[in-house]
C-alpha cells in the first residue's frame, strides 16, 4: 500500500480528478437552471430540495476540482469527491436497476444527451477508486520520517 | 481525523457562501425550493418543432408568436422575423396579464434559445402551460437551426 502514498501519485491523481471537476462544473457554475431539469429526471428527489441542489452542487464540484488539482486542502476536496461520485453513483445504479437511461448532467445539462446509466456507473468507477486513494492514504513526505502528513498532525 | 474535518467543513462554507451569492446575482435567480411539479413532459408540456415546421406554421397560421430566450446582445444580432425577447430568470415580472392574454389569443407559441440544449426553453414552455397556454412549440435546434437552414431572419431590437 505504500505506493498509495508516494506523493507523486496524489498529485496525478489530484490533477486528473480534479481536472475531470472542474472540467464538470464549469458549465453548471455558469447557468445551473438546465440541471434542475436533469435531477428531476433521476426521479429520486422529491422536487423541493432539487433547486438547492441544482444551485449549490456545482460550486461544490468547482471547488473540489480546483483543490484537488492544486493541492490546496486536497484531502478533504478528496472526501467531498468520494461523497459527491457515492451519490452519482447511487443515483445512476437506481436508474440503471430501473432501465432507465437517464441524462446524467456530468459534463454538460443537456436533458437530451442520454447513456446507458450501466456504462455512466462503471465510468464512474474508477474516479471513486481515485478519490478513495487520496482520501485513505494521505501522502507521505520525504522528510518525515516515513509519517503521513496526517500522523505528522497529530505528534 | 480533526484536521480533515475542519477543512471538509471549511469547504462546504465556501460552497454555501458562494452558491448563496450566486444565486443572488441579478439574472441568475432560480428558486430556492422546487416547486413541487413534475419536470416538462413532451406532448403535455411543449411540442418539439424543427425549423422548417416552424416556418410552415409561422407562414400558415395568422398569428404566430415566437419567444426568444437569448440574450439581449445576441437577440439583437438577429431573431426570427417578429419575435418577442422574454428572459426565463424573471418570468414573473414579464409575464403581465396583458402579455398573458396576448400570447393565450395566439394561433401558436414557439419557444426557441441559443443552442440544440432546450432544457430552458421546456422549462419555460412549461411556465407558460401551466399559466393556461397551450404546449407550447420548442423550436429544436434552437436559432442556429433556424438561422443554419436559411430561413429568414431579422436584425435590431424588438419592435
Amino acid at each position: 500500500m505504500s505506493v498509495l502514498r508516494r506523493s507523486w501519485l496524489h498529485w496525478a491523481l489530484g490533477l486528473g480528478l480534479g481536472g475531470v471537476f472542474l472540467y464538470a462544473a464549469w458549465g453548471k457554475v455558469l447557468d445551473p437552471r438546465p440541471l434542475v431539469t436533469i435531477i428531476w429526471g433521476y426521479r429520486i428527489l422529491p422536487a423541493g430540495p432539487i433547486n438547492l441542489l441544482a444551485i449549490y452542487m456545482p460550486w461544490l464540484e468547482l471547488f473540489v476540482g480546483a483543490c484537488l488539482a492544486t493541492g490546496i486542502l486536497r484531502r478533504a476536496a478528496a472526501f467531498w469527491a468520494t461523497a459527491l461520485l457515492v451519490m452519482f453513483e447511487i443515483a445512476l445504479g437506481v436508474n440503471a436497476l430501473r432501465g432507465v437511461n437517464v441524462a446524467c448532467g456530468c459534463f454538460s445539462a443537456n436533458a437530451e444527451e442520454t447513456h446507458n446509466a450501466w456504462f455512466l456507473v462503471l465510468r464512474d468507477l474508477p474516479m471513486l477508486a481515485a478519490a478513495l486513494a487520496m482520501l485513505l492514504f494521505p501522502p507521505r513526505r520525504a522528510s518525515g520520517g516515513g509519517k503521513s502528513e496526517e500522523s505528522r498532525v497529530k505528534s | 481525523m480533526r484536521r480533515l474535518a475542519r477543512d471538509a467543513a471549511g469547504i462546504l462554507a465556501a460552497v454555501l457562501l458562494l452558491g448563496t451569492a450566486s444565486n443572488l446575482a441579478p439574472g441568475r435567480h432560480l428558486a430556492w425550493w422546487g416547486k413541487g411539479h413534475e419536470p416538462p413532459a413532451a406532448g403535455k408540456d411543449y411540442q418539439l418543432v424543427d425549423p422548417g415546421s416552424a416556418d410552415s406554421i409561422r407562414a400558415s397560421l395568422p398569428h404566430v408568436v415566437f419567444l426568444d430566450t437569448r440574450a439581449d446582445a445576441e437577440f439583437a444580432r438577429g431573431h426570427v422575423p417578429g419575435a418577442r425577447p422574454i428572459s426565463y430568470t424573471d418570468l414573473s415580472a414579464q409575464l403581465t396579464r396583458a402579455r398573458l392574454d396576448a400570447l393565450r389569443a395566439a394561433d401558436a407559441v414557439v419557444v426557441y434559445g441559443a443552442s440544440e440544449e432546450t432544457d430552458v426553453e421546456q422549462l419555460l414552455a412549461q411556465e407558460l402551460r401551466e399559466r393556461g397556454l397551450a404546449p407550447p412549440y420548442v423550436l429544436v435546434g434552437g436559432y442556429p437551426a433556424w438561422e443554419g437552414a436559411g430561413l429568414p431572419v431579422e436584425q435590431g431590437g424588438p419592435r
